[in-house]
């Protein structure tokens, strides 16, 4: 039923690697583990050496957000435009069929924190590196203290800086080209994109994003939503190659 | 002469058009502010060379007669093995197969399709790639089609039954100022080169990175591949930093052309 759930539900991504086929074990350093063995995902978040919140690791969302990202809010709570709605029901009316990912093209942001495949989180010297098992691809946030660049060159990934607030590590990230698309259902992002994601780990095996999306041209007010992300120990990335043998544009012919 | 270049990569960002300029962290100068890359090599809080950077290849491949390209292409991009004598020693089936893909204008290259290159490959790649080492791990970053590969340096075997994949599998140890990478876990239809010099399942690669000084990168790598060569073979690559710039976002099958072209229709 999960993988089922699952397939159906990211439908616009070429599907080669299952989760449950996850086949890489090797035991995640630093794991703590009850009596039996087992990871215990309930443990304290770790620290680092310079006492904040460690969120380094591999983790996955969980698949119910990717087909709409606002699914837990109110109709009203998507503040959209009327340029914004008319495209929104654009794709809805076609299926997602222009969608992007079809051509495995990079999902980009916040899309990326929704895709229901494992990503892995490396802090590394002046940046934090973002991992994607999903089409094989990163994203480099700068942690060194340089602003957002003022012109960027427009890109499906966006250009992005972090910082921590207390506990939260708070990334924020525009250079969005004109075709972003937030979900698989294609809630819109152009140009003017702003994304604000605040990472926030909970305990050792659970992790909220809190997003806030600004986008003047599509939305009329910045509007705010969670993603929920859990721990997955003792394993790997995988090789997902998105276009070997992809079977989707096949299937996204629209209504 | 061109089309070698424009049939290879999609390309959307010249090298020397690297548009991003921001100081890069860490790197010495001399009084006027120039990177200083004779320097020695950095090292990690734990003594070893900090293979960390943005490396490029050698530009070891004359420009042709109707000038520079818009990317210039190293030799062993084209040609893993143009620097031994001889050439590869290849099996008498992958010579063959080599020929029959070169003949074929290299159209099933996995490259020209924006498949992964494989780790070979994304080394000659002209794109530029960076090396980031953290504990327990080197993360290579490719410009070309937002690739990575992880080698892991946390004291690991490689898996006993590896899922064969373009990459294979990475693990690492350091030999004094060497860090000796093993890589296996191939997928039986790899290419090395422009030239279709094939790789196999059965391969084992060994690549050694030496950060000779603070601008220079060494690799050398064997190649044992018992079923598509008859003997193991090594080659040098010496890349080059790439100071004060950044990736560039390159996304090889967005409005990807070259196909077309190197099928001929």
């Amino acid at each position: 039923m999960l993988r089922v759930a699952v397939a159906a539900a990211i439908g616009a991504l070429a599907l080669t690697t299952p989760l449950a086929a996850q086949w890489l074990k090797y035991p995640t350093p630093g794991t703590p583990r009850t009596a039996d063995g087992k990871p215990d995902l309930t443990a304290p978040a770790p620290k680092t050496a310079d006492g904040r919140i460690d969120i380094s690791g591999l983790w996955e969302p969980n698949g119910l957000y990717i087909g709409n990202i606002a699914k837990d809010l109110k109709a009203d709570a998507v503040p959209l435009t009327p340029w914004g709605a008319a495209l929104y029901k654009h794709r809805q009316d076609t299926a997602s069929k222009e969608d992007p990912t079809g051509w495995c093209i990079p999902g980009g942001v916040p899309r990326s924190d929704a895709v229901p495949y494992p990503f892995k989180i490396i802090p590394a010297k002046g940046m934090v590196m973002i991992l994607y098992e999903a089409v094989h691809s990163y994203r480099q946030i700068f942690t060194d203290g340089r602003p957002l660049p003022k012109n960027p060159n427009p890109t499906w990934q966006g250009y992005s800086i972090g910082h921590w607030d207390k506990d939260a590590f708070v990334v924020e990230s525009t250079g969005f080209n004109e075709n972003s698309w937030l979900d698989n259902g294609g809630h819109p992002g152009t140009e003017q994109l702003h994304v604000i994601e605040r990472f926030r780990r909970k305990d050792f095996g659970h992790m909220n994003i809190d997003i806030t999306i600004e986008d003047a041209q599509a939305y009329t007010r910045p509007w705010d939503l969670t993603l929920p992300l859990r721990l997955v120990p003792d394993t790997d990335l995988l090789e997902y190659v998105c276009n070997d043998n992809n079977k989707d544009l096949e299937h996204l012919v629209g209504k | 002469m061109r089309p070698i270049a424009a049939l290879c990569l999609a390309l959307g960002a010249p090298v020397w058009a690297q548009w991003i300029h921001y100081p890069t962290a860490g790197i010495p100068r001399t009084p006027d502010g120039k990177p200083k890359l004779s320097a020695p090599a950095p090292r990690t809080a734990d003594g070893h060379p900090d293979l960390s950077g943005i490396w490029d290849i050698e530009h070891n491949r004359p420009c042709p007669p109707v000038g520079c390209d818009d990317m210039l292409i190293g030799q062993e991009f084209l040609d893993i093995g143009w620097s031994l004598k001889g050439g590869l020693p290849y099996q008498p089936w992958a010579v063959a197969l080599q020929k029959k893909r070169a003949a074929a204008g290299a159209v099933d290259d996995p490259g020209s399709n924006c498949l992964p290159t494989g780790i070979v490959k994304s080394l000659t790649t002209p794109l530029l790639r960076k090396f980031v080492q953290v504990p327990g791990l080197l993360v290579i970053l490719s410009e070309r089609s937002t690739e990575f590969r992880q080698i892991f340096t946390d004291g690991r075997a490689l898996p006993a039954d590896m899922n064969p994949s373009w990459n294979g599998y990475s693990t690492a140890k350091w030999e004094g100022d060497t860090l000796v990478v093993q890589s296996a876990g191939f997928r039986d239809d790899g290419w090395l080169d422009r030239k279709g010099s094939p790789l196999t399942e059965a391969a084992k690669i060994t690549e050694r990175y030496r950060r000779p000084n603070f601008g220079q990168l060494e690799i050398e790598i064997t190649v044992d591949d018992p079923k598509a060569y008859t003997a193991p073979w090594t080659v040098t690559l010496k890349h080059h930093l790439l100071p004060d710039s950044e990736l560039l976002d390159y996304v090889c099958l967005e409005n990807e052309k070259d196909l077309p072209h190197v099928r001929g229709k």
